[in-house]
């Protein structure tokens, strides 16, 4: 690029010629803003893999999160923002990531998922992660291939996303377990709990968009598979719907053995709260949820009676139990002193996310002996192993992150004040998602 | 130098710094995708505006014709595998004319708070068809890219490619920037003529007296339908160049019934009274939508912060209220006593303005009386 501030550089042209060139040239005009597509930018031209020769920089790694901080998203999103803080914060207090600390920036998703990401891009991010948002995920996946910064989702747990429409990502991940995963474990659930000769018909309440759809339509190849049961009623009402009373009426005319719901927030707070005072669990032998228990801090003692079991992903605070893994008691009490809130799963997805990205990190330049560029970061968390402590997680190579599953049945607990699960069932990933090259409905319909 | 001169000159001034905006956004802080965004939307609010100015018609729906174009881009390329920039472009136009054609025709004859409710009641029936939609996959959205690839842009992005080695991705985003100004400085015509053409003028006796212009003959129902699906053609072109730049499309960004405030925002914001106001308004109300929350925690509050500062202190917008300003300045700069008078008025005007809203208070409270 001719450096129009330095005469010298430029062959002596002087600012009256320079005048002239610019003002009188039509060309100048038509090639203003073109220098970058000329390949005349700023002379940067190195590639990321450029960068480093042989040591660890020194400055922190910049990362961004964008998670859900208001509105009624926020009882998940800010569960992922307090998880995430934690494992930044732990990260840093032992040394950092091969001695670098980390620099978290967090911003609310809203729905510009994809403009959040650009602009973490822009910033210089060396990793992002989030969102929470399925569809905001989604419309992420290729843009982050263009990119080439490497994204570890919190959630956005769509399961056709990775297996279907980008099977082929490079450099986007997804740490927490996919619906296929507890959209099955709700249903061997119920078949644990009631047995499968007991379930001849079931229902669902899911929220009307693309999780929802996702989660009953894996349920229901699940239950029916197991049980033969037929469905006899499937609501879906809206995002933050201020009534589910005609969801709660149809399933008492109905009475089916079985109430399937990946509702969450305050959608599982009021259709359980309507349950309740229209005695929906009088007519139905099982209620069963993917997300209810992410509503833990938000339900009262009275919400929770009745067969409720509810799923927590992949982390429940109390499994495995507290005797042979206390790192899960220890990170509960962190988190208590705090934030003062139960942890969730969404607590999982921000912590768990920030994890796999850094164990990578720190496995990458153990084998490299330097920092990785963006494509050996990613090669590396392909099949990568962690602990965090809810256990042992894999990143597949189909980028998606597999671990167990935790259902169990809901209960109050005055100690805690607030939601807890009782007589915990954990599913094996490997009982509940499909192995590698297969779709989860193909998969299920094989059994 | 005369009026004309003058406004030819900043014509040209403007046209430069939007070719120059890439060059610009490289060598400040400034974001080239947040600047060619607040241009797109911008263009929705000019259309908007071609309403609001003229029929003095607000309405709170034109987010539908943004997002009935971003949709029409997407369905052509996501269910038909679409990838000719021109064709998708033409099916956004298609598609938002379409619903401007038939909203219009329902609305036209209403007024005031009815024509506004009737716009907002149409655009939230569309965002909950779509969102509901498995077609529209709901609000996963749809991917506006056959496989992987970006649709080309009349081959010249790919052109660049192969014969000056540009990197893909910087090729497709320069050229859709291109691309957007000429549509731009095409609409920026188009109005310019139809403003000042007798169509226009009958839409200004149409905003300001209906009755009367019925009576001297103006067709006044088929004119504002004119206007309406005009105005939406507009929304659904800056939409679909949208679809083109996002290469992903939602309901939540492009149909939600608050990004009509947000379009309506940004026609006020940037001067209602003014042809280029609402680009203007597009790119500062984008900005701030888009990246305070990265640097402010209550970044809603700025935002209502900015609007309040419009409303009070830059009723005719920002573009509006410069020939203002500039007089005003350059009456300060010859007698600098008058900053005194202001420093007055600025505080009467406060005074004022407080002693109004403990009035209001006062009656919300006690009543009337």
């Amino acid at each position: 690029m001719t450096d129009a501030t330095n005469p010298a550089a430029n062959g002596g042209i002087d600012r009256r010629d320079a005048l002239k060139l610019f003002g009188g040239s039509a060309l100048a005009v038509a090639l203003a803003g073109c220098t970058e597509l000329l390949g005349n930018g700023d002379g940067d031209d190195s590639s990321p893999s450029e960068t480093g020769d042989g040591d660890v920089p020194d400055e922190p790694i910049q990362a961004g999160l964008q998670t859900f901080r208001e509105g009624a998203p926020a009882v998940l999103g800010v569960q992922a923002e307090y998880g995430a803080e934690t494992a930044v914060r732990r990260i840093n207090e032992n040394g950092g990531v091969a001695g670098r600390e980390i620099e978290l920036d967090i911003v609310e998703e809203g729905s510009e998922q994809l403009e959040n990401y650009q602009q973490f891009v822009d910033q210089g991010k060396d990793v992002t992660f989030g969102p929470i948002s399925s569809g905001g995920h989604e419309a992420m996946v290729p843009e982050i291939d263009d990119q080439g910064v490497i994204n570890v989702a919190t959630d956005g747990t769509v399961t056709t996303l990775y297996e279907e429409n980008f099977p082929d990502t490079t450099y986007s991940f997804r740490f927490q377990n996919h619906d296929v995963m507890e959209a099955l474990s709700a249903a061997k659930e119920a078949v644990e709990v009631l047995g499968a000769d007991n379930i001849d018909t079931y229902a669902g309440v899911n929220p009307n968009y693309a999780f929802g759809e996702d989660e009953m339509a894996l349920f229901s190849a699940g239950i029916e598979k197991l049980t033969g049961a037929e469905e006899v009623y499937n609501g879906t009402p809206d995002l933050a719907a201020d009534d589910m009373s005609t969801h709660v009426t149809n399933i008492n005319s109905e009475e089916p053995d079985v109430v399937f719901t990946s509702c969450w927030g305050g959608d599982a707070t009021l259709l359980l709260q309507q349950a309740q005072a229209n005695d929906m669990l009088d007519n139905t032998e099982l209620v069963v949820g993917t997300v209810l228990y992410g509503s833990a801090n938000d339900y009262e003692e009275g919400d929770l009676e009745g067969p409720i079991h509810g799923g927590s992903r992949n982390f429940y605070w109390d499994q495995p139990t507290t005797d042979q893994w206390t790192p899960a008691a220890d990170l509960f009490d962190e988190v208590q002193d705090e934030y003062g809130v139960i942890p969730t799963a969404h607590f999982m997805s921000g912590y768990g996310a920030v994890t796999a990205w850094a164990t990578a990190a720190d496995k990458a330049v153990r084998l490299l002996g330097r920092w990785p560029d963006q494509d050996e970061l990613a090669m590396v968390l392909e099949e990568h192993g962690f602990f965090t402590p809810a256990g042992y997680h894999v990143m597949s190579t189909d980028h998606q992150g597999y671990s167990s599953a935790h259902f169990g049945e809901m209960a109050w607990s005055d100690e805690i004040g607030g939601a807890i699960l009782e007589n915990v069932n954990v599913y094996a990933a490997e009982n509940v998602s499909p192995p590698p090259g297969t779709t989860s409905l193909d998969w299920i319909d094989s059994w | 130098m005369t009026r004309v001169s003058r406004n030819g000159v900043l014509a040209v001034l403007a046209i430069v710094l939007l070719l120059a905006v890439p060059d610009i956004a490289n060598v400040t802080p400034l974001s080239f995708s947040i600047i060619h965004q607040g241009i797109l939307f911008g263009m929705a609010a000019m259309g908007l505006n071609l309403l609001l100015r003229h029929t003095e018609l607000v309405s709170f729906g034109h987010t539908a014709f943004f997002g009935a174009g971003a949709y029409g881009v997407a369905v052509l390329t996501a269910h038909y595998e679409v990838s000719n920039g021109l064709l998708l472009l033409l099916g956004a136009a298609l598609a938002a004319t379409a619903i401007a054609l038939l909203v219009g025709y329902l609305v036209a004859g209403y007024l005031d708070i009815y024509f506004a409710l009737l716009t907002l009641a149409f655009n939230q029936v569309l965002f909950a068809f779509v969102l509901q939609s498995g077609f529209f996959n709901y609000n996963d959205g749809l991917r506006v890219r056959v496989g992987a690839d970006r649709p080309s842009l009349l081959g010249i992005d790919r052109w660049l490619v192969s014969t000056f080695g540009a990197d893909p991705i910087v090729a497709y985003d320069y050229v859709l920037y291109y691309l957007t100004v000429v549509v731009l400085l095409v609409m920026v015509a188009v109005t310019w003529k139809i403003v000042n053409s007798p169509f226009g003028r009958a839409l200004d006796a149409i905003g300001q007296d209906r009755t009367r212009a019925r009576f001297i003959g103006i067709p006044v129902d088929r004119y504002v339908w004119i206007a309406f699906t005009l105005s939406g053609l507009y929304g659904g072109i800056a939409g679909g160049l949208f679809a083109l730049l996002q290469l992903h499309v939602r309901p939540e960004p492009v149909l939600f019934v608050f990004v009509s405030g947000e379009i309506l925002f940004m026609a006020i914001i940037g001067g209602i009274g003014t042809i280029v106001g609402p680009i203007v308004g597009g790119i500062v109300l984008i900005y701030l939508l888009r990246l305070a929350r990265f640097y402010f925690e209550y970044y809603h509050a700025l935002t209502g912060l900015v609007l309040l500062v419009v409303v009070f202190f830059l009723p005719e917008g920002i573009l509006g209220s410069l020939p203002t300003f500039r007089a005003g300045l350059e009456r300060r700069l010859r007698d600098p006593t008058l900053v005194r008078g202001d420093a007055a008025t600025v505080s009467t005007t406060i005074r004022q303005r407080l002693y109004r809203a403990a009035t209001t208070v006062r009656i919300l409270v006690f009543g009337v009386k």
